[in-house]
C-alpha cells in the first residue's frame, strides 16, 4: 500500500512538472551547443606581438604596488574576454599653453588637443591593439595629474572605436570621475569595468551580456515563495446563502416606503488655480573620430576637473 | 426495522440516483418490504441476522457491523423522534466522490492518497437532524439620508446636499430556517454546507434512510434557537438596508423587528461524511447530499510542498541561468 502510494506521488510529479523539465532539457541542450559555438568563436589568438606587454603606467605615481597588479590582473580577464588590449597611464605634465607647447613639442596650446595626441601617441608609438599594431583593437586611458590641468582622455581605437559612441565614451569617464580624486585605484577599476560592460552589451544584443545572479537567485525566489503561498492558502467552504435565502418567495412584502425631501443646503468653493514650472538639463557628448600624428583614426573624449 | 427485497431477500437500501429503493442483489426497484425486529423495540438487535448492534446514544440508523444491512431504529424515528420532513440524499457515493476528485484535484499540496480510491470508498451518507425555524415579522426603518449634486461654474465649484426622510415598513416571513439538533456536528460547518434546496423537501419515511446512517436529535429546539433567531434578525436587517437606495449616506435611524409568529418543525438533511486521517490527525470533510457542496480544510503534507516548491525554485532557476549562459554565448 505505501509502495503504492509513493509510486503515485512520483507519478504525480513527474505529470505534474513535465513541461518544466522539458523546457529546462531543451535549454540544456541549446546551451550546450551555443557554448560549443562560443568556444569555438571566441578561440581568437593574440595577432599582433609587437606591443609591449606592459597595460598600466604609473607615472604619475598615484598607485600602490599592489594596485597596480590588481588592475593589471583584471585588464588580463577583459582583454581575454574582448580580444582588445586595455592600456592605462597616468603622468603628470603640463599640456597646455605656449610653454609646454614649447617644451614638449605639442601642436597645439590646448589642453583637450594636446590630451588627445598624448593618448593617441602613446597607442600609437607603442603598437597597442590585440589584433595589429596599427589602428588595431582596444583603448587607452591617459590621466594627467599635473596641477591645475588634472584630467583625463580615452583613446578608443579599432573594434572598440567603431562600438563607443560619444555617449558610451562619456560614460567610462564620468565612471572615472566618480573616484578619481578620492580613490584613483577604485577609478581607473571603474574605467576597465565599464569597458567590460559596455563591449559585451554591443557585443551581446540579447540581454545585458552579463551574468546576473540576482536574476537566478531572486526572481524564482520570490516566485517560488507566491507559489507556496497560493497552494497553502485555502478556506473550508465559501457562505453561499444570502439575506433572503430563508425568506417565504425570497422576498420581503413591502407595505409602506417613502422617501421624503426635508431641505438641502449647497457649499461653494473657490478653485484655485496652480502653476508649474521646471527646467531642463543638456548633455554633452565627448569627443569624437580624428586621425592621430601618426595617420591611425581613434576616437575618443577627454573630462578637465 | 430493515428494508428486505420481495424477491431475493436482500436489504434494499434508497437510491439517489433513481429516486427509489433499489435491491443492490437483484437490481430490483421498489421491492423494499419492511421488516421489524420480532421483540419489537429491540434496537440492539439487526433482524436480519440478530446480531447485537451497539446504537450509540443518539444513532437512528446504522449498518449491522455482521451482515452488513442498514438498519433503523425504530424508537429514534417514531414518536418523539419522528422527524416532520426530510430532503432524501439526492446525490449518491460516486457523484460524491467525483465531487471531492473534481474540487481538489489540482491541491498539489494534498497527500497523495487523499483522493485515492481505498479511502474515498469510506464516504458515508449521514442524515443529520435539524430544526427548522419559521418567523413572520414585520420590520420597520426610520432614518435620514443625503444625496449630493457637484457641479461647477467659472472657478467656482458647488455641491449641494439634499436631505430625506426615509421610511420602510415590510413583512418578512422567514421559512425554514435550519439549525442542526447534533452535538456532535460542528455548527460552523452545519453553517456553511447551507443553503439547502427545500422545494424538494418531503414527508419523513423511513425508507428514505436505509442505506444511509442518521442520528437522532440531541439537543431540543431551546437550546438552538438563538442561532436561528440571530440569523433571523441579521437577514432582516440586511433586507431592511438594501431596501434603500439611492443615497450617498443614511444614518443609523432606528430599526424594529417585531416577530408576529413563530414555529419550528424537526427534520432530516442528507450529507456525505469523508473522515480522512492524517499524520495522527482527523480532516473531515462534508458534502452536502443535495447540492454537492464541499466543507473541509485539506491536510497538507509538507513533503510535496518542499519538493514541489523546491523543484518550482530549481527549475525557474536553471531556466533563468541557461538562458543568460546562451545569451552570453550566442
Amino acid at each position: 500500500m505505501r509502495d503504492t502510494i509513493k509510486k503515485e506521488a512520483r507519478k504525480q510529479f513527474f505529470r505534474y512538472f513535465r513541461v518544466w523539465f522539458i523546457v529546462v532539457g531543451i535549454l540544456l541542450a541549446l546551451a550546450v551547443i551555443t557554448y560549443i559555438t562560443h568556444v569555438i568563436k571566441n578561440n581568437v589568438p593574440r595577432a599582433n606581438h609587437s606591443a609591449p606587454a606592459q597595460r598600466v603606467y604609473d607615472q604619475a605615481n598615484v598607485l600602490t604596488d599592489k594596485e597596480e597588479d590588481s588592475l593589471r590582473q583584471r585588464i588580463a580577464e577583459v582583454e581575454s574576454k574582448h580580444h582588445i588590449d586595455v592600456v592605462l597611464v597616468t603622468f603628470s605634465q603640463s599640456v597646455e599653453g605656449e610653454d609646454a607647447m614649447r617644451q614638449y613639442g605639442y601642436r597645439s596650446t590646448d589642453w583637450e588637443q594636446n590630451m588627445q595626441d598624448y593618448a593617441d601617441d602613446f597607442w600609437d608609438e607603442n603598437q597597442y591593439g590585440y589584433n595589429k599594431g596599427f589602428e588595431g583593437d582596444g583603448c587607452i586611458l591617459v590621466h594627467n595629474w599635473y596641477e591645475g590641468q588634472n584630467g583625463e582622455h580615452l583613446s578608443t581605437s579599432g573594434k572598440v572605436e567603431a562600438a563607443f559612441s560619444s555617449y558610451d565614451i562619456d560614460t567610462v569617464l564620468y565612471a572615472v570621475d566618480r573616484y578619481y580624486d578620492t580613490d584613483p585605484y577604485k577609478a581607473y577599476l571603474a574605467y576597465i569595468d565599464e569597458v567590460d560592460s559596455l563591449l559585451s552589451q554591443k557585443e551581446h544584443p540579447i540581454g545585458t551580456g552579463t551574468f546576473s545572479w540576482t536574476a537566478v537567485l531572486l526572481i524564482p525566489s520570490v516566485a517560488a515563495a507566491i507559489y507556496a503561498l497560493v497552494n497553502l492558502r485555502q478556506k473550508k467552504a465559501e457562505d453561499t446563502t444570502s439575506s433572503s435565502t430563508y425568506v417565504e418567495e425570497r422576498k420581503p412584502v413591502m407595505k409602506a416606503q417613502s422617501d421624503e425631501f426635508m431641505h438641502k443646503n449647497v457649499v461653494t468653493r473657490r478653485i484655485e488655480s496652480a502653476s508649474s514650472g521646471g527646467g531642463g538639463g543638456g548633455h554633452s557628448g565627448g569627443g569624437g573620430h580624428h586621425t592621430s600624428s601618426h595617420g591611425a583614426s581613434h576616437g575618443g573624449g577627454s573630462h578637465r576637473h | 426495522m430493515i428494508f428486505v427485497c420481495k424477491n431475493c431477500g436482500g436489504n434494499v437500501v434508497y437510491s439517489p440516483e433513481k429516486h427509489t429503493m433499489f435491491c443492490p442483489y437483484c437490481d430490483s426497484a421498489g421491492s423494499g418490504e419492511r421488516k421489524d425486529p420480532a421483540s419489537g423495540g429491540d434496537i440492539s438487535v439487526c433482524p436480519g441476522c440478530g446480531g447485537e448492534v451497539k446504537a450509540g446514544e443518539h444513532i437512528s440508523a446504522t449498518q449491522c457491523p455482521y451482515c452488513g444491512n442498514y438498519l433503523i431504529f425504530n424508537e429514534r424515528v417514531e414518536g418523539a423522534y419522528a422527524p416532520k420532513k426530510i430532503i432524501p440524499f439526492q446525490m449518491g457515493k460516486e457523484a460524491c466522490k467525483n465531487a471531492l476528485k473534481e474540487k481538489f484535484k489540482k491541491n498539489t499540496f494534498a497527500p497523495t492518497d487523499f483522493l485515492s480510491e481505498a479511502k474515498l470508498d469510506s464516504i458515508e451518507g449521514y442524515y443529520v437532524p435539524y430544526w427548522f425555524f419559521q418567523y413572520d415579522t414585520n420590520c420597520k426603518y426610520d432614518g435620514e439620508g443625503t444625496k449630493s449634486r457637484v457641479w461647477t461654474s467659472g472657478n467656482i465649484e458647488y455641491t449641494e446636499i439634499s436631505h430625506y426622510r426615509i421610511h420602510r415598513d415590510m413583512d418578512i416571513d422567514f421559512k425554514d430556517i435550519p439549525v442542526d439538533a447534533s452535538v456532535q456536528m460542528p455548527d460552523d460547518v452545519m453553517d456553511l454546507i447551507a443553503p439547502f434546496q427545500f422545494s424538494q423537501m418531503e414527508p419523513f419515511k423511513p425508507e428514505y434512510m436505509s442505506g444511509f446512517y442518521g442520528e437522532k436529535y440531541n439537543m431540543t429546539s431551546d437550546l438552538v434557537e438563538s442561532r436561528a433567531d440571530s440569523r433571523m434578525k441579521e437577514d432582516a436587517e440586511k433586507l431592511l438596508r438594501e431596501s434603500v437606495s439611492g443615497y450617498s449616506t443614511v444614518s443609523a435611524g432606528s430599526k424594529n423587528i417585531q416577530v408576529l409568529d413563530s414555529s419550528v418543525e424537526y427534520g432530516l438533511l442528507p450529507l456525505w461524511r469523508y473522515h480522512y486521517q492524517y499524520d495522527g490527525q482527523a480532516y473531515p470533510f462534508y458534502v452536502n447530499g443535495q447540492t454537492g457542496k464541499i466543507v473541509g480544510t485539506l491536510p497538507i503534507s509538507k513533503k510535496k510542498v518542499w519538493a514541489y516548491t523546491g523543484t518550482l525554485w530549481g527549475s525557474l532557476a536553471a531556466i533563468l541561468a541557461l538562458i543568460q549562459l546562451i545569451a552570453l554565448w550566442i
